[in-house]
């Protein structure tokens, strides 16, 4: 067991996910059929030996709670380490938006209680909208240490081969040592073909974390990226760790829809599953395909009943597809109802939705149609 | 004692049985491990239904090969049986003072696991097998076995008199009162056949068992030797009619067909109920892919599948392969079985990890009937592979490799 404590955000303060983070964190999110984005942070960690593991969340964390439980199905029910969720902590006397944090720095500054109980040696950070899910983080943090760093910033130079940065993402600049020279956020929508944007995952010592965090709330400051590394770069040296693998990048529904299709491609499929990726397990009868369904180039799980066309889509698991309905490009999420004459294209399905019979929804694959969770269409 | 628990009931599941007429299937695993339905194993049904009724407390006997059963229960944990107090037991045959015994008979077994039993101090036991497919609530046999103030209670199904001779049929009073047990009658008096579910007033069985082993004549089997002497003991045994879907799937044809029926609706075992759940040890798996090239029908499809050819009325295990122009039909396909390029299984069983080289025929008869079909079922075994362009005959059982031949081969 590495002597490490993984801090995961589940939220991302730049995510524009429309309807489907209303009812729930980003890190909660479905994806890829019978995952939550969270599982492929959670199972890396612990795929490279990391069992302590915080989860820091901002609002709208019920689903992953639940989601999480007590962690026996990422084998973290642990009496050492395991795992912990840390709700927002509000104290008698604060102002009434106070457990809202600004910032990562203000976050961690919360929870600093929770983080100085352990004792682990260092602290490995992840968010939830870039999932690297073939980083080795034993290898990281060997990297880490060799170098002497104070901190190792994770950073991708390109979106799955795209030369795409995402939009608000803090883009790196660094100096032919790979040591850190500046921080921008990237606000315009340009295709950028040579920046090197964060992953969202840090490396750094724990007591030299805490006593970061510490000062950085002491002089007034909350943003990890601004008032922490961009502010103490002249001082500290912070270095840069190349992820130059597949990744999931979700801030925007398109990238959503972009980062589930991604799984039907079989070398994609082939990296994600590589090593085993954990999630809650449902107990979900096997999905029945009946008379007269056509499925193809499509990921589903399991406990669904499937009568129509399925072409180019993820299904989750008990999800019900009507005869005589026909379904492309789709997401469609946890027990939804399809009935029967249904055609949908380029459709968000949430959980427990029911479509009925003869309705039409068509998206464009830029702008896909998001029906929200529980609605009846 | 302070916080001492007691547990009204709790089961005993005899797992030890080899289920030799399962053939190669059971070469290294017990019958009660024997993979179905898409993603459970034949034990999951028992002790499913236990924690269904509400039943924590199980006792598993096991005597062969029980490794993988061993590994596959575990902590329980996957049906929620790992508890503070009670949950699953694992119970071995073992050493007590200077010798020990293999497990002699059904009765032998749990005789020798009474101070497993009496560390819950129950009032009433179950006793189970884990090789039968079926859905029930022990809970409502249990308030039939108090209401007839019964010393056993053993749960029947009324068998069409045809087929009574094939099983150990209850004789009964117009009160279900049993007067008389017999084993696989030539000419049956009655129909009601014993589904080899039993509830004991523990006291009584306990009195019942320590006799029994003391008479050195004695199978120490329940059916042949506790209820004959219970019977003539004069004690109160009452038979429960079940009404429900019961298969025993000791053949081949049987667990074929036991599976082939949880894709029949007009057969009453619904696995998709969300009250009463079939619980299993899941595999860490990604969802299914399916292919453009492949159609399905009539299947049940599980996780970690890779479908690419075409499946028909068939049951897929997790970590299945099926390639591209490869044909399944009317089979049962277990865990992490690869059926390569063009080759065509049908009325099959493949066991765990078989490969099907390309091209290559498994159970291919061409007119003959479904009828006959389903009473010649083929089968290979456990990581058997079987080469490009082979033959497997209808009905043929293979375990080992067979090797390829060239296409277009003559076949002789």
């Amino acid at each position: 067991m590495l002597n490490v404590l993984g801090i995961n955000f589940a939220y991302n303060d730049r995510e524009n996910l429309r309807e489907l983070t209303q009812l729930r964190t980003l890190a909660s999110l479905p994806i890829a059929g019978k995952y939550r984005i969270i599982d492929f942070v959670i199972s890396g960690l612990v795929n490279s030996g990391i069992n302590d593991i915080s989860i820091i969340t901002k609002n709208n964390y019920h689903s992953l709670v639940d989601h999480v439980g007590a962690g026996n199905d990422w084998d973290l029910n642990r009496k050492i380490g395991g795992i912990r969720i840390l709700t927002p902590l509000s104290q008698p006397g604060m102002p009434e938006n106070a457990g809202l944090y600004k910032g990562t720095a203000e976050a961690l500054a919360r929870n600093l209680h929770s983080i100085k109980r352990t004792v682990a040696e260092h602290v490995i950070m992840t968010g939830s909208s870039v999932v690297c899910f073939s980083l080795d983080y034993e290898e990281l943090l060997y990297t880490h240490v060799k170098s002497g760093a104070d901190v190792t910033a994770v950073y991708a130079s390109s979106l799955n081969g795209y030369k795409k940065v995402p939009l608000g993402i803090p883009v790196f600049s660094f100096d032919e040592n790979m040591r850190l020279t500046g921080i921008r956020g990237n606000e315009d929508d340009i295709t950028r073909q040579e920046a090197t944007w964060s992953a969202g995952i840090f490396v750094i010592k724990k007591s030299l974390l805490e006593a970061l965090v510490s000062d950085c709330i002491a002089r007034g400051g909350y943003s990890f990226y601004y008032d922490i590394l961009d502010y103490l770069k002249g001082n500290l040296m912070i270095k840069g760790y190349h992820y130059d693998k597949q990744l999931l990048e979700i801030s925007d529904v398109t990238g959503y829809m972009n980062a589930n299709m991604n799984f039907l491609k079989s070398s994609f499929r082939d990296t994600a599953f590589e090593r085993p990726i954990y999630t809650k397990v449902k107990d979900s009868v096997p999905t029945l395909y009946c008379r007269g369904c056509r499925v193809k180039d499509s990921i589903v799980a399991d406990g669904c009943k499937i009568q129509g066309i399925v072409e180019d889509s993820i299904i989750s698991r008990g999800v019900k597809i009507g005869r005589g309905t026909v379904v492309r490009n789709c997401i469609v999420m946890q027990n939804a109802e399809i009935m029967n004459d249904v055609e949908l294209q380029y459709v968000i399905i949430d959980k427990d939705v029911i479509v009925r019979e003869g309705q039409k929804l068509i998206g464009h694959e830029k702008y896909p149609v998001v029906v929200e969770k529980r609605s009846i269409v | 004692m302070l916080g001492m628990v007691k547990k009204e009931t709790i089961a005993m599941l005899l797992a030890g049985g080899q289920g030799s007429r399962l053939g190669v299937l059971t070469n290294s695993v017990a019958k009660p491990a024997v993979p179905f339905g898409g993603k459970y194993r034949i034990i999951d049904f028992t002790l499913s239904n236990c924690v269904n009724s509400g039943i924590d407390t199980i006792g598993v006997l096991t005597q062969y090969q029980p490794l993988e059963l061993n590994t596959y229960i575990g902590s329980g944990q996957p049906w929620d049986l790992d508890r503070l107090f009670g949950g699953v037991t694992i119970l071995p045959p073992h050493i007590k003072g200077s010798h020990g015994e293999w497990y002699k008979g059904t009765a032998n077994a749990i005789f020798q696991n009474i101070h497993y039993i009496e560390t819950y101090n129950p009032e009433y036991i179950v006793v189970l097998s884990g090789d039968h497919i079926y859905k029930m609530n022990y809970r409502w046999m249990l308030n039939y076995h108090k209401e007839k103030k019964a010393d056993c209670t053993i749960s029947v199904l009324n068998v069409p008199y045809e087929e009574a001779s094939r099983f150990g049929i209850m004789n009964a009073d117009a009160d279900f009162r049993i007067f008389e047990f017999e084993e696989k009658p030539e000419n049956p008096k009655g129909t009601l056949a014993s589904m080899g579910v039993y509830i004991f007033t523990w006291k009584k069985l306990r009195e019942y068992l320590s006799r029994d082993e003391n008479d050195e004549e004695s199978e120490n089997d329940f059916g042949k030797d506790i209820i004959p002497s219970m019977l003539d003991g004069g004690e109160r045994l009452f038979a429960y009619e079940f009404k429900g879907y019961w298969k025993d799937v000791g053949t081949i044809e049987s667990l074929w067909e036991a599976n082939m029926d949880l894709l029949d609706p007009n057969v009453p075992i619904q696995l998709d109920d969300p009250l009463w759940k079939m619980y299993s040890r899941n595999n860490v798996l990604p969802p299914q892919f399916i292919g453009g090239d492949s159609v399905i029908e009539n299947s049940y499809v599980t996780e970690g599948c890779k479908i690419d050819g075409m499946v028909k009325r068939s049951i897929l295990f997790p970590g299945v392969t099926v390639e591209k122009g490869a044909l399944v039909n009317q089979s049962i396909i277990m865990p992490n079985a690869t059926v390569r390029e063009g080759a065509v299984v049908e009325y099959s069983i493949l066991a765990p990890e078989s490969v099907i080289g390309a091209g290559a025929r498994v159970g291919v008869a061409e007119g003959m009937d479904d009828a006959s079909r389903r009473q010649n079922i083929t089968v290979v075994g456990r990581g058997s592979s079987i080469g490009d362009h082979a033959e497997v005959e209808v009905g043929q059982t293979v375990s080992g490799n067979l090797p390829g031949k060239e296409e277009g081969e003559a076949q002789c």
